[in-house]
């Protein structure tokens, strides 16, 4: 008798225990503060190092870069930018290395679509992709 | 809601005399069965644990419906969590086969889709869609459990919207 009380007990104290469960696509997800989603990138930030390029372990990000217009002014501007987002990774190591923070992760984890040609991402969809910044980059 | 039936011609009559209840019936039909998708257990690597991590309490994929069932017999949906190697490749067919009608596939995760950080190996099928047709793909590696939830919705989406307008999910160059 005194078992099945104990026993009770704790079953009682946890019927009123707060849920656990997210109420995910009601709410917003609460993310932590390196969480990795998809990069956001700010083309004027470029200089076109390609250091990003060559650090990429899966090989998903190509660019292109120009000479600058302005004769005077030295180094290159982006012209192409694009991440093949079906073998990126997110291992974050792109934006690490970025000397510019011209790329930077953001918090954007809704990505799922119904054809893999959608996973191209070109410069216009980086620079566009502006929301949910992560904080520290 | 009065409908003007004077105004219809005798093509439209045929037509609706054809088609309205069918869809009607189509779309109650499509409503039940996005409400209850039933995933194949098909955990092959890391993104398996994502996956139970959404079938656990903190997402609770009960709550929209789907449970995972051990048989592909039992169920309507089938998600690939992880890597598919060459030597995976015709049993995960045959068990697609098994599945009854109708019925759905996920890629979950980069390896699923398009072989992700094993795009380069001899052993590693470079995406399930050469293997069965896919309905959602879901990047990231892994995604994390809220990204299933939401590519789950976007098959619930697709299944209603494909009754509904009977056309097939369009993309948007075509």
């Amino acid at each position: 008798m005194k078992g099945l009380a104990k026993g009770l007990t704790y079953t009682l104290k946890n019927m009123t225990r707060e849920k656990a469960t997210y109420h995910y696509p009601e709410e917003p997800l609460p993310l932590p503060d390196r969480f990795r989603g998809i990069q956001k990138f700010y083309p004027e930030k470029c200089i076109v190092c390609n250091q990003c390029v060559n650090i990429c372990p899966t090989d998903c990000i190509t660019l292109t870069g120009k000479k600058h217009p302005d004769p005077e002014r030295k180094g290159r501007i982006i012209e192409t930018y694009n991440i093949n987002f079906e073998i990126c990774i997110l291992c974050d190591l792109c934006t690490e290395v970025c000397p510019t923070e011209a790329i930077v992760m953001t918090n954007n984890f809704e990505l799922a679509e119904y054809s893999r040609d959608e996973f191209f991402k070109d410069l216009q969809w980086l620079d566009e992709n502006d929301t949910n910044i992560r904080k520290e980059n | 809601m009065a409908m003007n039936l004077e105004d219809i011609t005798p093509e439209q009559r045929k037509e609706l005399e054809q088609n309205v209840f069918f869809i009607t019936l189509e779309r109650l039909k499509a409503w039940a069965r996005s409400n209850s998708l039933w995933p194949l257990t098909f955990g092959l690597a890391c993104c398996a644990i994502e996956m139970m991590g959404t079938g656990s309490a903190h997402y609770d994929l009960d709550r929209f419906g789907s449970f995972f069932r051990p048989s592909p017999r039992q169920s309507d949906v089938m998600i690939v969590s992880g890597t598919v190697t060459k030597k995976m490749a015709p049993v995960l067919r045959r068990l697609y086969d098994q599945m009854p009608e109708p019925k759905y596939v996920i890629a979950m995760g980069s390896c699923a889709t398009a072989g992700g950080p094993y795009v380069r190996s001899y052993a590693v099928v470079k995406g399930v869609d050469q293997i069965v047709p896919v309905d959602v793909y879901i990047p990231g590696c892994p995604p994390n459990p809220a990204a299933l939830i939401y590519g789950i919705h976007k098959l619930q989406e697709k299944i209603r919207y494909e009754a509904k307008t009977g056309k097939r999910v369009i993309l948007n160059d075509n």
